[in-house]
């Protein structure tokens, strides 16, 4: 019988091969199914008791550790969803001297991490990639200062608040009652914002006045 | 059940025709012999109920089995599986009184590496036909990822795998030593953690078989 062996290896980079076929969960999402949007509040509060809201006409910039206030086509739009949604809800909007029950305000947070690829591996080996004897120095060695590579992510959402200014006084401070956040790629388009709220809305039916 | 009738009654009709088919061949003591195999899998259980329903076109098995005697060959097994099923948008609890409306991915790769037995219980009668039955245990490389939209974490671990299977061989050509291979295996995966028992399938598979030396 006839050795066979050398098909080993084919079979195996063949093997190999079809495992690269695997469906990357990721590379099949649409930029609206990356997007998620979660909202979480306070127990405690009975959200048909507020009556009024006022809404900051700008948006915080949370960059970092940073804050700065912007005004984008997008804060706009993000403002803009929330004040038609919350008056869909029964909420009358007030200016914010009038003593609203709720405050509402919305922010953008962006959150750079950093990290290092090393890349010490890879001249580990340069000598075996081009032996020195290529340039005429035989038997020398590489010295090569230890290399790293830098790299960022930015991650980027936008977050919405609620506090409660109805029960400020009694409790000597601003409680969180509500907040919803949109996660995922085009969260800053102002064409998400409506789709965003909306989203976040649909899954907290407890904001309802009795208003 | 309509669809595993359509996948069992090629393997029935090829059993009848097994009687009929007289050409001799024999496994010879001592060779040693590779299976490569196309797998598609169904999960069942935990795995179908709370994790992934679709079925998997994507995966393979390998066998290098040593045969002991005419009937009996025993070895080592590898494969490679890929589940994945993406869910329409919807909202899950996420924490106390928090709620995401997302897109829900589960995505589950399999490697098995086991310790395997194949029983012919025709082996020594010479027909081109064999059917076979096969256990087999070992170690399964899995790594589950979930993504609710493009956020997601994974859970890399090393669980037990049990299989059973069974299935036909048919040889062909002249020393009638090589052949096609057609089966089905019950993979039996104990995986008790997030929540789950099991990640259990059942695997068809379409493949051949040659001698090595």
């Amino acid at each position: 019988m006839k050795n066979k062996i050398w098909l080993v290896p084919g079979i195996i980079g063949s093997l190999l091969f079809l495992a690269g076929c695997s469906k990357e969960p990721l590379q099949n999402l649409t930029p609206e199914e990356s997007r998620i949007y979660t909202t979480s509040y306070d127990s405690s509060a009975n959200f048909q008791t507020y009556k009024t809201f006022s809404i900051a006409d700008s948006v915080a910039v949370i960059d970092n550790g940073t804050v700065v206030k912007e005004h984008s086509a997008s804060d706009d739009a993000y403002i803009n969803a929330m004040y038609n949604m919350m008056q869909q809800r029964g909420y009358l909007l007030v200016d914010k001297n009038q003593s609203p029950d709720i405050a509402i305000a919305v922010n953008r947070v962006y959150n750079t991490t950093t990290g290092l690829f090393d890349y010490g591996d890879y001249w580990d080996y340069y000598g075996g990639y081009w032996d020195p004897y290529y340039w005429g120095y035989g038997g020398y060695g590489y010295n090569v200062p230890y290399v790293f590579g830098v790299y960022q992510i930015t991650e980027g959402l936008y977050s919405i608040d609620m506090f409660d200014l109805k029960n400020a006084t009694g409790n000597h401070e601003i409680n969180l009652i509500w907040n919803g956040l949109a996660r995922g790629a085009g969260v800053f388009s102002n064409t998400t914002a409506n789709e965003a709220v909306d989203a976040m809305f649909a899954q907290s039916p407890y904001l309802k006045s009795t208003n | 059940m309509k669809r595993y009738a359509k996948i069992f009654f090629p393997l029935i009709m090829v059993f009848a025709f097994a009687n009929f088919a007289n050409a001799q061949t024999k496994a010879k003591e001592g060779e040693l012999k590779l299976h490569l195999n196309y797998n598609y899998a169904i999960p069942l259980g935990d795995f179908k109920n709370e994790l992934i329903s679709n079925g998997s076109a994507r995966g393979f098995s390998g066998d290098l089995l040593y045969q002991i005697n005419p009937k009996w060959a025993a070895g080592i097994s590898a494969g490679y599986q890929d589940f994945v099923q993406k869910y329409p948008r919807a909202v899950y609890e996420t924490g106390s009184h928090e709620s995401t409306s997302a897109v829900l991915t589960n995505s589950v790769e399999i490697s098995p590496f086991m310790a395997k037995g194949i029983f012919t219980p025709m082996g020594g009668n010479g027909k081109m036909l064999q059917p076979y039955i096969s256990a087999g245990a070992g170690v399964n490389m899995l790594n589950f990822r979930q993504y609710l939209g493009e956020f997601g974490g994974a859970d890399n671990s090393a669980t037990f795998i049990a299989q059973a299977g069974a299935g036909l061989n048919l040889a062909f050509g002249k020393t009638k030593e090589s052949g096609f291979s057609i089966g089905a295996d019950y993979n039996y995966v104990p995986y008790q953690r997030n929540g789950f028992g099991n990640m259990n399938s059942l695997g068809l598979h379409a493949g051949l078989y040659f001698p090595l030396k």
